[in-house]
């Protein structure tokens, strides 16, 4: 082992830095995301998929279209969407902080929003490049082809969302899991069904009225009063993603991160 | 122990003659404590950090890596005020480009290679020299297998690339905990001159450990916690002869034990002996034990006793501290 050269010298003409926040991001890709981490995303993908199946061979709705909806908004919307989305958002925050190595990106100089949003965007990424697909094939194996893209963009945006809710979650507390799950089944079902208030400030009531509002023959009981369908539910999706990536940039300066033994 | 070693006793103003506070110091720690839940990690500390290598030390709990994570930021404190460059490590975030830290943790970052590791904090601080990380790198002796994977290494090269990655920003103030653990023989040799090049070009470093010789090897000054409060500090001679004032125990195994009893019985280092059947040999008690280490071969040799065995049996950091919170 040498110990020659102990710092690093200035040689040669000084190069520009490498973007912090790419630097953010292609970590978020790299680190984050083993292939156990991958395989946990990948199989509620895979229900998804299956719940298309399962619309394509109950027959008591008129349409197939009708069908994949109602099946769509319990089974991907309401469970395999979020089951996904908050393992790739525990992913790029919480088990982080949980296995200890966090402090190589907190103790850096780079800004608190820079990391949170970085880490947001590798996760979205990947989230909109795993879970939306699978609500889009999961349309086409329902044999209602049409009703993809609305799957695909009401997936995408609510996955986005979930994920920055599960860092927000990640940056308070270091059970992300539990509390996320009580989140989501607890209050977002539970509370969400009865409440319009809460399904209001749900990802998983606005990305279900997403879809449904641009279905061309949405069923009705998939239509709640207070929740806007479409892209008012898209723009909801976005503004609940806003605000808890900021809260997860003020909590994060906040966190106390002593170690894994801890 | 001498008592000018204590500084837990002195008051907070008397700063210029406490060995616990640094004449240059660049990392200050004023009347810190810090606590999880019910457990207090630090209690109200004092002390300071300059340039040059200074050893943390303490038995495992004693608050080392609360002080570290507090004085790098990642532990907000409850009470006090921890000062890196004048400037609050924790709120101020320009002061982290200058301190450098490598935890104890073994975990390292899934799925990146050593090179890529280094790389990613190099992009994080702004280094913009591209050679940089190769160089930190090459430091630690970690450059041939950089483009292996972090994870897959083992626990000393893993510290290696730790260190290569806190490197790779040139710090003006290092904090590494245990940085010596895992590392082989040859590895801490390396690593120990690499820490006293980075000392001798006035940076900061704050070793901590809890083996006294370890640290010895490379500080001048040391800072001994035990139970999150201040227990000693001030040069390594300084502990060492406080190590070496307080009651002894050395187990001597000879020929005749008797014999070799009766004749150090009337020694002025000796204090007491008494027979150890369990280890068949005699534990002397003694309070200079350098008197007796010169004076033990020549009793053996006039009393015709051959010495098999002589051990110290509490030479060890623990013991240490255990007298100095007695």
């Amino acid at each position: 082992m040498s110990t020659a050269a102990p710092l690093p010298a200035k040689a040669g003409a000084p190069s520009r830095p490498r973007s912090r926040f790419i630097a953010i991001v292609a970590y978020t890709w790299r680190s984050c995301f083993p292939r156990k981490r991958w395989a946990a995303v990948l199989l509620p993908c895979a229900g998804a998929v299956l719940f298309g199946l399962l619309a394509r061979t109950v027959d008591h709705f008129p349409t197939r279209e009708r069908a994949f909806a109602n099946i769509a908004a319990e089974g991907i919307f309401s469970l395999m969407m979020p089951i996904a989305a908050l393992v790739i958002g525990d992913s790029v925050l919480g088990a982080e902080v949980r296995a200890g190595t966090f402090h190589f990106t907190w103790l850096s100089p780079a800004p608190r929003w820079q990391i949170v949003i970085g880490r947001w965007l590798g996760g979205a990424t990947v989230s909109i490049t795993t879970i939306a697909p699978a609500a889009a094939l999961a349309a086409v194996v329902a044999g209602t082809a049409t009703s993809a893209g609305a799957a695909f963009v009401a997936a995408a945006v609510g996955s986005v969302s979930y994920v920055a809710l599960f860092i927000a979650i990640g940056c308070i507390t270091r059970r992300t899991a539990v509390w996320s799950l009580a989140i989501v089944f607890l209050v977002e079902r539970l509370l969400g069904s009865a409440l319009t208030g809460i399904a209001q400030l749900s990802p998983t009531w606005e990305s279900r009225a997403a879809f449904v509002g641009y279905l061309d023959d949405p069923p009705s009981r998939l239509i709640r009063s207070g929740i806007p369908e479409g892209g008012g539910a898209i723009v909801r999706l976005l503004i609940i993603a806003a605000v808890a990536l900021a809260i997860a940039t003020w909590r994060m300066s906040h966190m106390r991160l002593s170690g894994a033994s801890d | 122990m001498g008592r000018a070693l204590m500084t837990t006793d002195l008051p907070t103003g008397s700063v210029e003659h406490d060995p616990a506070f640094a004449a240059d110091a660049t990392v200050t720690i004023s009347d810190v404590s810090v606590w999880f839940g019910a457990k207090v990690a630090l209690s109200e500390l004092s002390c300071s950090f300059g340039p040059g290598i200074t050893g943390l030390l303490g038995p495992n709990g004693a608050g080392k890596t609360t002080l570290m994570r507090a004085m790098t930021g990642l532990v907000g404190v409850n009470q006090g005020t921890v000062r890196v460059e004048g400037r609050d490590p924790r709120r101020e975030r320009n002061v982290r480009g200058r301190l450098a830290l490598v935890p104890e943790d073994e975990a390292v970052p899934a799925g990146l290679t050593a090179r890529q590791l280094v790389r990613y904090t190099a992009d994080l601080f702004g280094v913009a020299d591209r050679e940089a990380p190769d160089r930190a790198l090459a430091s630690v002796g970690m450059l041939s297998v950089a483009d292996r994977r972090v994870n897959e290494f083992s626990k000393g090269m893993r510290q290696r690339t730790k260190i290569a990655a806190s490197l790779v920003t040139d710090p003006s103030i290092l904090v590494l905990d245990e940085p010596l653990n895992g590392a082989d023989p040859v590895q801490r040799l390396a690593l120990i001159e690499l820490f006293k090049s980075l000392a001798d070009t006035g940076r900061t470093v704050i070793v901590s450990s809890h083996v006294l010789g370890e640290v010895e090897r490379m500080a001048e000054r040391m800072i001994v916690l035990v139970h999150g409060r201040l227990a000693a500090a001030g040069g390594r001679h300084a502990i060492r002869d406080a190590m070496d004032d307080r009651p002894r125990h050395v187990l001597v195994r000879s020929t005749d034990g008797r014999h070799l009893a009766i004749a150090l019985i009337g020694l002025e280092a000796v204090d007491g002996i008494k027979f150890d059947n369990a280890r068949d040999g005699l534990v002397i008690q003694t309070r200079n034990a350098r008197v007796l280490a010169t004076a033990l071969p020549r009793v053996a040799r006039e009393t015709s006793v051959r010495l098999l065995e002589v051990r110290a049996l509490d030479d060890s950091l623990e013991s240490l501290f255990r007298e100095l919170v007695r």
